[in-house]
């Protein structure tokens, strides 16, 4: 296993905060971070698609950004998040996923080609 | 209201990622502009939504709507693939989406 996945795990973990930051984010010094995290969490992701296999990059990418965002807003935020949510998030990450994997090397996402 | 906007910064999402394929194409300058505009209307966009919608929601729908407008536009003006698992991935995506907003509210 190459470190760089270690990359993506990353990129996964600033995008999750930008996400939470753009909901959550209410003065000068949370917006600031956010910002930050979108650009680090954009550059980590182009880096390591440069290096790994794009699709399975982002099919981890998306999935760890996806749970991640989810458990944040349940876990810190009391959202008021049911099974059918989850079921259809699920599904929807499925789509996403999937769509990547046939989609192969070529570009449709956030993704060089 | 919400969902539109969500939707309106999902399309937006499309917008930034047709900036990367035109840097990747060698168009940097004009390509560096769609990228940015793109990305920070479609983050404005999206930071309204979720005034009002969970997290987790929001996030999902905007990365679906992402991905598959970009499929789209490849399968429409780029002449990519259209193979009958693109389509049904495309179809799951969307079936999710309509799901959300109904159990949503």
């Amino acid at each position: 296993m190459k470190f760089q996945w270690i990359l993506v795990v990353i990129a996964s973990v600033f995008e999750v905060g930008w996400a939470t930051g753009l909901k959550y984010a209410n003065d000068f010094t949370s917006w600031t971070l956010t910002v930050i995290a979108i650009v680090v969490s954009f550059g980590l992701l182009i880096k390591a698609a440069t290096i790994l296999p794009t699709s399975t990059v982002y099919a981890i990418f998306v999935g760890l950004g996806t749970i991640g965002t989810v458990l944040v807003d349940i876990i810190f935020f009391n959202a008021p998040i049911n099974v059918l949510m989850l079921a259809f998030i699920a599904l929807l990450l499925v789509g996403v996923i999937g769509l990547k994997m046939v989609t192969g090397e070529k570009t449709s996402g956030r993704m060089p080609s | 209201m919400s969902w539109l906007i969500l939707i309106i910064a999902g399309l937006f999402e499309v917008v930034g990622v047709t900036g990367i394929q035109m840097i990747t194409k060698g168009k940097k300058g004009s390509g560096f502009a769609v990228l940015g505009g793109g990305f920070i209307i479609s983050f404005i966009l999206l930071s309204m939504a979720m005034d009002v919608l969970p997290l987790g929601v929001a996030y999902a729908v905007w990365t679906g709507i992402g991905t598959v407008g970009s499929a789209l536009v490849g399968m429409i003006f780029y002449n990519e693939s259209t193979d009958r698992w693109r389509l049904l991935f495309i179809a799951l995506v969307v079936v999710a989406v309509v799901g959300l907003r109904l159990v949503s509210g």
